[in-house]
């Protein structure tokens, strides 16, 4: 009887100090990966704000203006080109055979289909 | 512990040298025993000798003590020395729309440790041959000094750090660090201002944040991090102050003027909007400025007469003293002599003109004599008020004292009236004419960002409503039936006044060194923009007319500004002018020729 509470004793004792040492391990190893996740943030934000610097830098205004008279074939914008959304001349009809048909048909509404979603640099304008 | 041998010890060494080898460890067993054996008549020596080499060992300590609390130069650790040298992070510049105008980049720089080098001379022909611009002499001078820690060279790039690491020196390790960078370049460069190589502010906002302690970069402990630094927005905007900056260097080009400066200020508010000075430099690389005092901040520390412009103050000051109304006939028949002085009008009509007249042909016979009717203590009184005789001091650490005359008699009074005589620094001249036009509050300039409410807290009034809405209305019909017709673009309505100084050339006005300006508000019926272009000494162009006024160059220049700049700042144009433009003079049965097209 007392023989085996001593070896179920030990064997606590044993099962214990492995837990123990298997638990001190583990939090080793976490903290470690907490120190180089930490110097990871670091180099990305780092790595970030090299990057917001340098799109500022290429998007300063000087080099647009230098880039866009040498490649565009633009004007700048005459305040004439300016117009109030009120002023513009309304929707003119549809001319194409599909949209008679869709017209015809009723279906020109908005379309029932759900949007895929925003993608691309713009946001969608339905 | 010594003792000293007694007379056994001598019998020992004698049986020693005897029984040697054989009793060798006999004698050693011997000795140890003697060691251990306590003999109670020599205690009381020993103990005294204890005490003896304690007292002596305390007394070093001690004196080492005292020799580290009074050193000067601790001895540096390679940790604390880094702390010291390394730059200290700065928060970012942002415009009001949140475009960086300054940024840090962590950047790594090169640093030795001189007395873990081994072989110096070996040291510094290698570094030398990785990096060309680093001198030899002086890098040698600098590792045979005795401290623990020198730069070999800040901010290097990934390629020579690459190198330098390769080459494998022992005592030559990097350090990260802070550089602020300047993506715009030059647009803004005197607002945002610049740093040194420890980061530390020396002109501009740079330098002005350093004065608010929000970074001071060496105090111990400061952050290295600059996620821990809130950005800074001040009130520029980025594409408005280029717009400004090409107009003006255009400009600047075509009337081969020496120098040219613009401002456009939020009347509302007082936040300067954009604010150029040429020539400028790159405040990523500010030797330029340093060597070059012709790349001073014009707007802020150039002190100018202004001309014409400061006509509008002199009107102004006539009608809020109720001495002038806009009914009134101001004789402009012929020059007016005060002593051996004459004062002409520039473009003579030789009959009596109205106020509105007076402003709209620029008449300084006309702004002479309203000033007299005010008389000389009253102009001093309003100018003043006004903020013309102070220096005035924003953000920026650059500021410049007026040039007010020593004795200010009636002479002084008349040409002042008229822009002569009292030398300003533009941005003072801006903050009065805005308060001229918006309401008759004087607001303080400011380069951060400021709400209407804040502005109506530091504001205070300086003329009427009425006065303001005068200004308005005579501002209104000088672009459209005056000299401030290049600025009218059509689709805004604007109003404007231009100043034409003449130079003094060896104590003489000049006539063909000229420094003009001009002002143009924009809308005339309620203000929110006001815009400032000056050059210095432009050149008539023969396709121009030939002439140098201010109209030609500086008005042509707001014009276009004007075009530019409005629909930036979401303001669209209109052919829809308002139909009550100035109610009050309306009431006065006045003002309804503000909108007439054309000249007289």
């Amino acid at each position: 009887m007392w023989r085996l509470l001593h070896v179920i004793a030990i064997a606590a004792l044993i099962g214990s100090a492995a837990y123990v040492y298997s638990v001190k391990y583990q939090t080793i190893y976490a903290s470690e990966q907490i120190v180089k996740t930490r110097h990871q943030i670091a180099k990305e934000r780092d790595a970030i704000n090299l990057l917001r610097a340098e799109f500022a830098h290429l998007t300063r205004p000087d080099r647009l203006q230098a880039l866009a008279d040498a490649q565009l074939d633009m004007q700048p914008l005459a305040l004439n080109q300016i117009v109030k959304a009120d002023d513009l001349p309304d929707q003119a009809p549809k001319v194409d055979s599909i949209g008679r048909k869709l017209e015809s048909l009723g279906l020109l509404g908005e379309s029932a289909t759900p949007s895929a979603g925003v993608t691309g640099a713009t946001p969608a304008v339905r | 512990m010594i003792e000293t041998p007694g007379p056994e010890a001598d019998e020992i060494a004698a049986h020693q040298a005897e029984a040697a080898p054989a009793g060798l460890f006999v004698s050693l067993g011997g000795l140890v025993r003697r060691l251990f054996s306590a003999r109670l008549d020599k205690s009381a020596g020993r103990i005294r000798l204890i005490a003896l080499a304690m007292a002596v060992a305390y007394l070093g300590v001690g004196v080492k003590l005292i020799a580290l609390g009074v050193s000067h130069d601790p001895p540096q650790t390679l940790k604390v020395a880094a702390d010291q040298a390394v730059s200290g992070a700065r928060p970012d510049l942002l415009d009001r729309n949140g475009e960086i105008l300054a940024t840090d980049v962590k950047t790594m720089s090169v640093f030795a440790e001189p007395r873990r080098i081994l072989d110096k001379d070996e040291a510094v022909e290698l570094i030398t041959a990785v990096l060309p611009d680093v001198d030899a002499k002086e890098l040698r001078e600098r590792l045979g000094s005795k401290k623990g820690f020198v730069w070999v060279k800040r901010q290097v790039t990934a390629k020579e750090q690459e190198e330098i690491f390769h080459l494998g020196l022992p005592g030559v390790g990097f350090l990260p660090e802070n550089k602020r960078v300047y993506p715009n370049g030059p647009i803004g460069a005197h607002v945002i201002g610049f740093v040194d190589t420890d980061n530390i502010g020396i002109a501009g906002m740079e330098k002005y944040l350093d004065q608010q302690s929000l970074t001071d970069p060496h105090v111990p402990g400061f952050v290295l991090d600059s996620t821990a630094l809130k950005p800074v927005r001040l009130s520029l905007d980025l594409k408005a102050t280029h717009a400004l900056r090409d107009e003006l260097t255009a400009g600047m080009e075509r009337f081969k003027a020496k120098a040219a400066a613009g401002a456009i200020l939020d009347v509302t508010t007082g936040e300067v909007i954009a604010l150029e000075s040429l020539p400028d430099f790159d405040p990523n690389d500010p030797s330029d400025f340093i060597k070059d005092p012709q790349r001073i901040n014009r707007v802020n520390v150039g002190v100018y007469e202004m001309g014409s412009t400061f006509k509008a103050l002199s009107i102004a000051m006539a009608l809020e003293s109720g001495k002038v109304t806009l009914n009134t006939r101001i004789d402009a028949r012929q020059s007016l002599r005060y002593g051996r002085f004459t004062i002409h009008d520039f473009d003579a009509t030789h009959r009596m003109l109205s106020v509105p007249e007076v402003f709209t042909h620029s008449s300084n016979i006309g702004a002479a004599r309203m000033a007299l009717m005010v008389g000389v203590e009253g102009h001093q009184a309003f100018l003043k008020k006004m903020g013309q005789l102070d220096r005035l001091r924003t953000e920026l650490p650059e500021s410049a004292e007026p040039l007010v005359p020593k004795r200010w008699g009636e002479l002084n009074t008349m040409t002042i009236a008229f822009g002569q005589g009292l030398n300003v620094a533009p941005i003072q001249a801006l903050m009065a004419v805005a308060a001229l036009v918006n309401g008759g509050n004087l607001i303080t300039p400011t380069f951060l960002l400021r709400s209407e409410a804040e502005a109506a807290a530091v504001a205070h009034r300086v003329v009427s409503a009425q006065t303001s809405e005068s200004m308005r209305y005579l501002m209104r019909s000088n672009a459209t039936h005056g000299s401030a017709g290049f600025a009218n673009v059509a689709g805004y309505y604007v109003g404007g006044k231009t100043g034409t100084a003449d130079k003094i050339v060896n104590g003489h006005y000049s006539h063909d060194k000229v420094f003009t300006t001009f002002m143009a508000i924009t809308p005339a019926d309620k203000p929110k923009y006001l815009y400032l272009a000056m050059y210095d000494e432009p050149q008539a162009l023969p396709e121009d007319g030939g002439f140098h006024t201010a109209a030609h160059n500086a008005g042509r220049t707001t014009g276009r500004l004007i075009a530019r700049v409005e629909p930036l700042e979401g303001v669209p144009p209109t052919d829809h002018f308002p139909d009550q433009p100035f109610p009050i003079l309306a009431r006065l049965g006045l003002g309804g020729d503000a909108d007439r097209m054309g000249k007289e």
